[in-house]
């Protein structure tokens, strides 16, 4: 009940205008101008202290770039984006490497303290000893704070912001950097390839278990800065990783672009467990201004036995654009997708994911969760494909679209190819909206209707609420009712 | 040079070009009907046939799949086969014409030649769009069909046969059935093979029903292990309808059937069941796109699949609820057998949905014998390769049996088994 009463406060008291994390932080930027071209790779290449082989991989993703389409197979909508109006670069000035959040710009602490990032949170949350999480934060494109790298150099875990990594572990680098989603896989990702500025790289060696949830906040801050993060996290053989990601970003009038790759590798025996937040500005109630978000995120169960789970919570942006995918190569792999997508206002999402069986005995499982409110349109877009090699391949898919209000539209489109006898894959969707006997039911004990909704919605998602580390988990159900404010009545 | 190899056609696409070209005189219809052949075909020479990029084609690349075109029908003496179900009356089809004499008590019927030579059946000529390359096919191409009109108030006591002989060649034929209000009717819709000679077939129905109608719509595709059959359903519902649309599919080396169903009217009903039997190096692409556009409206589907040997089976099932269409419940499955190492399955099941007051839902599965049930019929005595049969048999014969028409069942299942003692 506490929990209940918790997130109709935060329902009640916040609008959809009212975004609660659109503050703007003022720092001084240093940017590169705007536009794309050879000279803004080499500029940030040569920002970033690059040596000659990685300036060449991303020459080579732009001149590729040049010859690629748009995308236009997804249900989304918007006016054509003008690839030479962004910033591709934009940088904190002041970073000189503290070395603890003691040492951090106080600016800076504050945003923390206004997203009350999962660090502060677990403090608070009672009964826990020592924080255990490891904040890698991404400030406007360049990784600002380390903390706990010391603990984790203990464990032999390397995180650190990927540009550190190109300069202090290139044979890594080398051998793991589009591995996953090569260079020419399709527009967003090829361009994040040419001019990715920053995030992070996690490196977990044999047998380890990473001592501690690591973190990574996004934020979007400079006006009209394109956001391409790379991450890269191998876990090599029996490793395991947990790895959290969370965003938020100012309120803005101008749509922003994002383009973020995520490539994860495990090896045998190892297993990745990738949660996201992601809460970006959705534009206003007229549906002007909000994020634009193509991400492209991919892990590779290389090994035998290994397993990639992804968890995501997506209530932000003004479209989303997004399939975190799972090749399943090695036998015995698994991959695991839950998911959470709440448009309202004009978001549009188009999201989902892919599980590709190739090795034998690999098992999949997909539960996404739609809600669309508001005028907004919420698509799942999965495949499943089983290839001829992959005997006893098994897959489970259940996506449940819920619908609040008649202006909204929710869209289902699996894809399921097989071709393997051997393999069982079972797919069920349904749409619907909140039953007025339910609503009744939960009304009729004194319960307003807003937070009946609001107690459903909550069940509704309860499936992948639970694969949500703690600290997040708290944060997505806040957000699952932000975001549907004003949706009811 | 990308200019270069999208202008270019393919042998196929140069061959249906060229038929048109050779036929150009012997084509029935008026001014209009020809203008409107002329520019299908300039449409399809424009396009091309449909590639994996047309998102309606996605498993289906016709342009990569239709290697050959036969050339236009040659005149074979074909006689008519026996009706599938005793008693029906037979409108045969032969060779791609319509029996001028077929007719039926309480029936009006006009073969599709006469309205296409008066240039009646000019404004039916229409293809959907882009993805409708079976429309602009047989749009440019058609010779002949039946026209069927059913009066309002009445139900004809035996079932309509549309017999569709074919011994090799093209073949294009169109079946405009509208039933008035209130009347009852159940139609066979038959595709057969009499020779082994290859054949193009591209056929389309048109269905209206007007408010109250009631129809059972049964299609039985039995062509060659070489033929192509590209088919499709154009479907209205009005007000208080019932459509149950039964599919077989037991044939063909390439196979496309459109289900295009437009639900209009409050308290329409549509009941689909599709059984696709797929053997050989055959490709069966059975695509539903279904719209809900009114409130209280129910549809449901439910198709069955059986794959052996490289056969290569595709499923697509749209259903789109306008944003009006509150209270619709819209339910599809769709369920597999993959029997072999070698043979593939693709479903893409597909919800597009704009009103918040409905039920809608699809499951797919696509698995191999479940091996629960093989032990529990071996573990009674039952040898393998029988309870595999039985296992087979049983999971199609439940659609089937649906149908509750005694002695339509019996004549399905007999198809069904007959082909399965064939393949298994």
């Amino acid at each position: 009940m506490p929990a209940v009463q918790e997130t109709i406060d935060q329902v009640r008291g916040i609008d959809i205008d009212q975004y609660k994390y659109g503050f703007e932080t003022i720092i001084e930027v240093d940017k590169a101008p705007k536009g794309l071209s050879e000279e803004i790779i080499r500029f940030i290449s040569a920002k970033k202290q690059e040596p000659d082989w990685m300036l060449e991989w991303r020459l080579d993703a732009y001149r590729r770039w040049l010859t690629m389409e748009e995308p236009t197979w997804a249900r989304v909508d918007y006016p054509k984006i003008d690839f030479n109006d962004y910033y591709y670069y934009a940088a904190p000035k002041n970073v000189t490497g503290p070395a603890s959040l003691e040492d951090v710009d106080p600016e800076l602490l504050k945003v923390y303290e206004k997203l009350g990032i999962p660090l502060r949170e677990q403090e608070i949350l009672a009964g826990v000893t020592t924080p255990r999480v490891a904040v890698d934060a991404v400030f406007d494109s360049v990784s600002v704070v380390t903390t706990f790298k010391k603990e984790l150099q203990k464990a032999g875990v390397i995180f650190m912001s990927i540009s550190e990594a190109v300069r202090e572990h290139p044979d890594l680098i080398k051998k793991y950097l589009g591995s996953v989603v090569p260079t020419s896989d399709n527009f967003y990702a090829t361009l994040n390839a040419a001019v990715f500025t920053d995030g992070s790289f996690v490196f977990v060696p044999k047998g380890v278990r990473c001592p501690m949830e690591l973190s990574t906040y996004f934020r979007i801050n400079e006006k009209n800065t394109g956001q391409f993060e790379r991450t890269l996290i191998i876990a090599e053989e029996g490793a395991y990783v947990s790895y959290l990601e969370g965003c938020t970003a100012p309120q803005r009038d101008e749509n922003q672009l994002h383009a973020a790759v995520v490539e994860l590798v495990a090896l045998d025996d190892a297993e990745i467990k990738y949660s996201t937040v992601q809460n970006w500005y959705p534009g206003d109630a007229q549906g002007k201004g909000g994020i634009y978000n193509f991400v492209t995120k991919r892990g590779d169960c290389r090994g035998h036995r290994s397993k990639i789970s992804w968890t995501q919570v997506e209530t932000g942006s003004a479209i989303t654009w997004k399939y975190p995918s799972c090749i399943l190569r090695g036998d015995d792999s698994r991959g695991e997708f839950y998911s959470i997508a709440v448009s309202n206002g004009h978001q549009q999402i188009d999201s989902g994911t892919k599980m590709i069986h190739l090795g034998k005995n690999t098992s999949s499982r997909i539960i996404s969760k739609g809600i669309s409110a508001g005028q907004s349109n919420n698509t799942y877009r999965g495949q499943v494909s089983v290839h001829r090699k992959a005997d006893n391949a098994r897959n489970f898919t259940n996506c449940d679209s819920l619908l609040i209000g008649d202006k909204c539209g929710a869209h289902t489109v699996p894809y399921i190819d097989v071709k393997n006898p051997a393999a069982k894959i079972e797919h069920e969707a349904t749409t619907s909206k909140i039953s007025d006997d339910q609503k009744f039911y939960v009304m009729q004990r004194g319960i307003p209707e807003e937070e009946a909704v609001a107690l459903i919605v909550n069940g509704f998602v309860k499936d992948v609420i639970q694969q949500l580390p703690m600290e997040f988990a708290v944060e997505a159900q806040k957000l699952i009712s932000i975001s549907l404010e004003g949706s009811v009545g | 040079m990308n200019m270069q190899t999208t202008s270019r056609l393919t042998a196929a696409e140069t061959a249906l070009v060229e038929a048109f070209a050779a036929q150009i005189g012997e084509f029935p219809g008026d001014g209009a009907v020809i203008g409107t052949r002329d520019r299908l075909l300039d449409d399809l020479k424009k396009a091309g046939l449909p590639t994996r990029r047309i998102e309606s084609w996605h498993y289906t690349d016709l342009k990569s799949l239709l290697r050959q075109v036969p050339d236009a029908a040659p005149v074979a003496a074909v006689d008519p086969v026996a009706a599938l179900v005793d008693g029906s009356k037979i409108f045969s089809i032969l060779q791609g014409f319509a029996d001028p004499k077929a007719s039926a008590d309480g029936v009006e019927v006009t073969v599709f030649k006469n309205k296409l030579t008066d240039g009646s059946a000019a404004a039916e000529l229409t293809a959907f769009g882009n993805d409708d390359a079976i429309g602009r096919i047989n749009g440019s191409f058609v010779r002949d069909g039946f026209a069927i009109s059913v009066p309002a108030n009445t139900e004809l006591e035996q079932a309509l046969e549309l017999q569709a002989l074919h011994a090799g060649g093209q073949i294009h034929t169109r079946f405009p059935v509208s039933f008035g209000a209130a009347s009852k009717a159940t139609i066979i819709e038959r595709h057969i093979a009499v020779t082994d000679g290859t054949a193009l077939v591209s056929s389309i129905s048109d269905i209206r029903l007007d408010d109250g109608a009631e129809v059972t719509w049964i299609i039985v595709q039995q062509q060659g292990a070489a033929d192509t059959h590209l088919g499709q359903i154009r479907v209205k519902l009005g007000t208080q309808a019932k459509l149950r649309l039964f599919v077989v599919n037991a044939g063909g080396k390439l196979v496309r059937q459109e289900l295009r169903i437009e639900v209009e009217g409050q308290g329409a009903e549509l009941t689909l069941r599709g059984v696709n039997l797929l053997g050989g190096e055959s490709h069966t692409d059975v695509t539903l796109m279904l719209g809900h556009n009114v409130p209280h409206t129910n549809s449901t589907e439910i198709i069955r699949n059986v794959v052996f040997d490289r056969a290569n089976g595709v499923f697509q099932g749209m259903i789109r609820v306008a944003p009006d269409a509150q209270k619709t419940d819209a339910k599809m499955a769709c369920n597999t057998l993959l029997l072999s190492d070698d043979g593939g399955f693709s479903v893409k099941p597909e919800l597009e949905i704009f009103a918040d007051d409905v039920i809608c839902g699809h499951g797919a599965t696509v698995a191999d014998i479940d091996s629960n049930h093989l032990f529990y019929l071996m573990a009674r005595g039952v040898p393998e390769n029988k309870a595999r049969a039985m296992l087979v048999n049983a999971f199609v014969a439940e659609i089937v049996e649906e149908l509750e028409d005694e002695k339509l069942v019996e004549a399905l299942e007999g198809i069904i088994s007959s082909w399965l003692e064939r393949h298994a």
